[in-house]
Formats: C-alpha cells, structure tokens, sequence
C-alpha cells in the first residue's frame, strides 16, 4: 500500500500493514538544499525540491506545500517577514496597526492570481506530480476567527474578541472566512489532499466554552461550507480534547490533530470509532532527548494509540535544533511500532 | 458588605466581564472603600484566587488570564492616582520578547499582574537583544530580566536566555540580577528553563507574575 492509501484506508478502519507516520518537517527543507531560508522560500520550486528530498531522506509519509504560516498575511498584504536561519519565518508587520483598518481592510478577489500565491501554486505542481498518487500532501489553514492574530498581533485580537465591539469583530472575521474559503478551494484545486484547518480560538485553552460554542463554531461552519473533505481540525499546539466532541457534532469532521498534552486514550474515544486521530510527540522535548528517550516515547504512544486502529502518529512542527539521530531514532521506531503485521 | 465587593468583582473577571468588574470597583468606592483597599484587598487577592483555580480548575482560558491581568493593571493604575501615600514598591523587572520574537500576548499578562502587585516594569518591547537586556537591568537597577519566547528557536537560540545568562556571568551580576523566562517552548518541557540559563520559568501570566516577586524578594534579602 502506498501511504496515501494507508491513510485512507486508516479514516476508513480498513485494514493497514502500519500506522500512518506523519514527519512535519518544514524549515529543515533549507538546510536540506544548503540554501538561507529567505532564499529557500523564495521559490515554490525550492521548497517542492526540498520537501521531496526530506521524504526520500527520511521516509515518512507527506510532504508539505505550505511554506510557513505568515504565508497567509503576505497573501492579505503584509510586507515584512522576519527570517531566521534556526526557525520558523514571523510576521514582522502587522498588516493591520488598529482596529480602525478593519473596515477598510481588503482581500485579495482572487488568491490565486496573487504574486504571493505564485510559490505555492508552483509547489504544490510540483508535488502533486511526483508524489501526488501515492503520498498525502498536506496544507495548512488558518481559521477565520484565528487568522486576526498575525494580522494584528495576538494581543490586539484578544482584546477585540473579548471586549470590543462586536459588529467590528464580526467584520474582520466574515472577510477572514471569506479568504479562508478561498484558500480552502485553491489549495484542494492545486492537489492538497490533507488540509490542517488550524483554530486555537476554538479550543477552551484559549477561550471560555461558551465563546467557542456561541461564536468560534458558527464561523467554522462558515469557513467551512464548502465542505470537509481532507479536513484535519488542529488547535495549533493548543490541546483539543475539551472541544472535539463539539466538532464532530456541529461539523461532522472527523479527522483530529490533538496537542502531546491531549490523553490519547480520550482522543480515541470521542471519535467513536470513526475517521482519525493522531498520536503527537512532543518535538520540543525531544530536542534533549537521547535517540531511547526518543524511541520509548514513540513506543508508548504507538502503544496507546493503535488499538482499534483510526489512528495516525505524528509531530508537532519540527523545530530545527532537533538532533538528526532523534528525527531517525523517531522515524526508526515508527515504523517498527507502527507496525499491524 | 466587603466579601460581596471581592465576591463580585471576582465572579466578574472570571466571566471576563470588565465592564461589570469595573463597576464593582467604583461602587465600592463610591461607598467608603478607600483605593488602598481596592488594591490590596480585592484586586490582589483576585489575582491570587485566579492562580488558585488555575491548578484546581483545567478549564480556566488563556482569555480569562489575559483580562485578569489587564482589569487588575488598569484598576490598580487608577486607584494608585488616588493614594494618600504613594505605595512602595517591591522591586522592579526589565521584561521583553526575546530577539527574533514579535510576540507580546503572554508578556502583557505578566505586565498586567506585575503592576497590580507593585512592582515596576520597564518594558522593552519585542525583538530584544541580550545585551540590550542586560544593559537596562544595570541601568535601572532592576532584580529581574522576564524574557518572554515564543518560537522553540527564540527560547533556545544564541540571542535568548542563554545569551543573557553568559552576560551576566562575564559581568559577574548574576547574584543582583535573575532571569525568568515564559512562552509556550518552556509550556512543552519543563526543565528547558534551565538549559538556557534561566533561574526559573512560568507556565502562565499569574503564576509568572508570583514568581517574579519571589526572585525580586530573594535578591533583596
């Protein structure tokens, strides 16, 4: 089997040789090409070469076409991002300096006609030919009612969520679902097959239960509407376990991406049997550990996870400081206790 | 008639209802309270009770911290206008994001908390170097240097924790000067603290807050 259709099958409880073995790795593709990351993301070409490198160096299961997640504010007119040569890309200029921009603010007609779409149209061309048959490619998303944060700063957009004016608040995020759902349609136009919606501002680690029901859901139907095929609802390192029944009931997704704080065992049973959920290692942790450190950690969430199978092991975004024998130490012990056979 | 004011004012920060807590406060002025009790006997301990719940009760939000912190700041700012005597304070804190980091969200929660418990914050902003840092610490004769990350490679990176720590060692300031460090790397592990030469971490605004004042406190003796 491919892991693509290991993956499909595992959503749909099929039988499998192995646990699905997702690997996120993202800036690690730079030092991959002996590029600067600014050089790296600079091209769709760089980063497809990239991603296709790592997986043939590493062999787990996707690659990535999403370039780094500020991405998505280039796309709706920020300026600077900040590079750095041991980490992920930031936001350096928030596209909006106030609450007084949003009525003014705009997006884009047509993403996919944006310069800053260019890199990742080219990408994921290049992806989906080469490995698009056998392999998930994935994508990620923002959230309309998260995606404010790295246009105006996280503390801005807390602010606005919780005492500012609400029609205000609501305009800001019925233009994000709007870009949202664009780039939902590009993305799966282009060939994504796996799209990580990410929404901590829809877990209660970040907002009172009653915010996320009233407020975050509803917006997530909206961004949504056009459907939830490949949708894999993540909280952003944020754990999920507090709202994944809510999800599966006003969504009906069912494909999950807890946080390594998540209890597994409640992961497995609020998906019921149905579609998937991940087992996630702490990467940040394993930076110190040593390669059995590493091994047993994956041993104990193999162990957890596969009974009953719909389950699928995974990272968090793979910070750059992790030791090689760890990534293969990891990926080593995958394989070995992801194994059904 | 005094628990019904702290009794109130709590409910009304647990619900993040800041106009309700405010209100709580100018009635209780407006009915003899002096601003010196507002502080020390509601706003203080309202601070201490959101700790309180936060290692009893999970469900408690990064939303509920964050305007804790920023109704008690507010508060506290208001009523110390209105002293009869100026308060002392406790001692005083250089915070910032650490270089490489445009973050602020967890940074204006441990401000906010901070003022309420009187002591003073110089804030850097985001972005910051070490030696910047080290160099405002010395120069405002701060106890404390809160570096706030969070990225894994702004926490973990040679301009960080670590940098500030070689600093003072080389300027043989660590006994007057501590660092604490916060963010959502140090969230994830709990001992990487102290592989970046910090002298202590959070894992929230509130319990960063304490845990400044307790640094400052040790210093000072």
């Amino acid at each position: 089997m491919t892991p693509l259709e290991i993956l499909s099958a595992t959503i749909l409880g099929e039988p499998t040789p192995r646990v699905p073995i997702f690997c996120n790795l993202l800036d690690q593709g730079a030092r991959t090409l002996n590029m600067l990351p600014k050089q790296y993301f600079s091209k769709g070409e760089y980063v497809a070469e990239g991603q296709l490198k790592m997986l043939k160096h590493y062999g787990h299961d996707n690659v990535w076409s999403a370039s780094y997640v500020g991405k998505e504010a280039q796309l709706l007119g920020c300026n600077k991002i900040l590079f750095s040569n041991n980490g992920a890309p930031n936001v350096a200029d928030f596209v909006l300096k106030s609450w007084a921009d949003i009525e003014n603010f705009v997006i884009p007609k047509d993403i996919t006609q944006h310069p800053q779409w260019e890199s990742i149209g080219d990408c994921l061309k290049i992806l989906h030919q080469e490995v698009g048959k056998t392999h998930p490619i994935c994508a990620y998303v923002t959230a309309a009612t998260s995606l404010p944060v790295i246009l105006m700063g996280m503390d801005k957009w807390m602010e606005l969520v919780l005492v500012g004016p609400t029609d205000l608040r609501d305009l800001l995020v019925k233009k994000c679902s709007d870009f949202v759902q664009q780039q939902l349609s590009a993305y799966r136009a282009a060939g994504a097959n796996v799209i990580i919606y990410a929404n901590p501002f829809a877990t209660t680690y970040f907002l009172p239960k009653k915010l996320v029901v009233d407020w975050s859901m509803p917006w997530m139907q909206q961004d949504l509407k056009g459907g939830i095929d490949n949708i894999v609802f993540y909280g952003g390192m944020a754990p999920i376990n507090t709202v994944t029944e809510l999800v599966v009931d006003k969504l009906n997704i069912n494909i999950f991406y807890p946080a390594p704080e998540d209890d597994l065992i409640e992961s497995k049973r609020f998906i019921k049997g149905n579609g998937l959920t991940s087992g996630v290692l702490d990467d940040i942790k394993m930076i110190h550990w040593s390669p059995e450190q590493t091994r047993n950690e994956v041993k104990r969430i193999m162990q957890l996870g596969k009974p009953g199978g719909h389950f699928l092991f995974g990272t968090g975004f793979m910070p750059m400081a992790l030791p090689e024998e760890n990534i293969i130490a990891m990926l080593e012990a995958a394989f070995e206790y992801g194994s059904y056979e | 008639m005094f628990e019904s004011y702290i009794e109130d004012y709590n409910e009304a920060v647990y619900e993040i209802d800041k106009e309700g807590a405010i209100e709580v406060v100018e009635k209780a002025l407006q009915e003899g309270v002096t601003p010196e009790q507002v502080v020390f006997d509601i706003i203080i301990p309202s601070i201490e009770e959101m700790m309180a719940e936060i290692v009893i009760n999970a469900d408690t939000n990064l939303a509920q911290h964050f305007m804790t912190a920023q109704i008690a700041a507010e508060v506290t700012e208001k009523m110390l206008a209105k002293f009869k005597i100026p308060p002392e304070i406790i001692g005083r804190v250089i915070f910032g994001s650490s270089h490489g980091d445009l973050h602020s969200l967890g940074k204006r929660i441990v401000i906010g908390c901070l003022k309420s418990m009187m002591i003073e914050v110089i804030d850097l902003g985001v972005n910051i170097k070490a030696e910047d840092f080290v160099n405002a610490a010395v120069e405002q004769e701060a106890q404390v240097i809160a570096i706030s990350s969070m990225m894994v490679h702004t926490a973990t990176g040679e301009e960080g924790s670590s940098r500030v720590r070689s600093l003072l060692k080389e300027r043989n300031l660590e006994k007057q000067i501590k660092i604490v460090v916060g963010g959502a790397p140090f969230r994830f592990d709990h001992e990487l603290y102290s592989k970046v030469g910090a002298d202590n971490w959070a894992a929230d605004g509130v319990t960063a807050a304490k845990m400044i004042k307790k640094l400052i406190l040790e210093v000072k003796t």
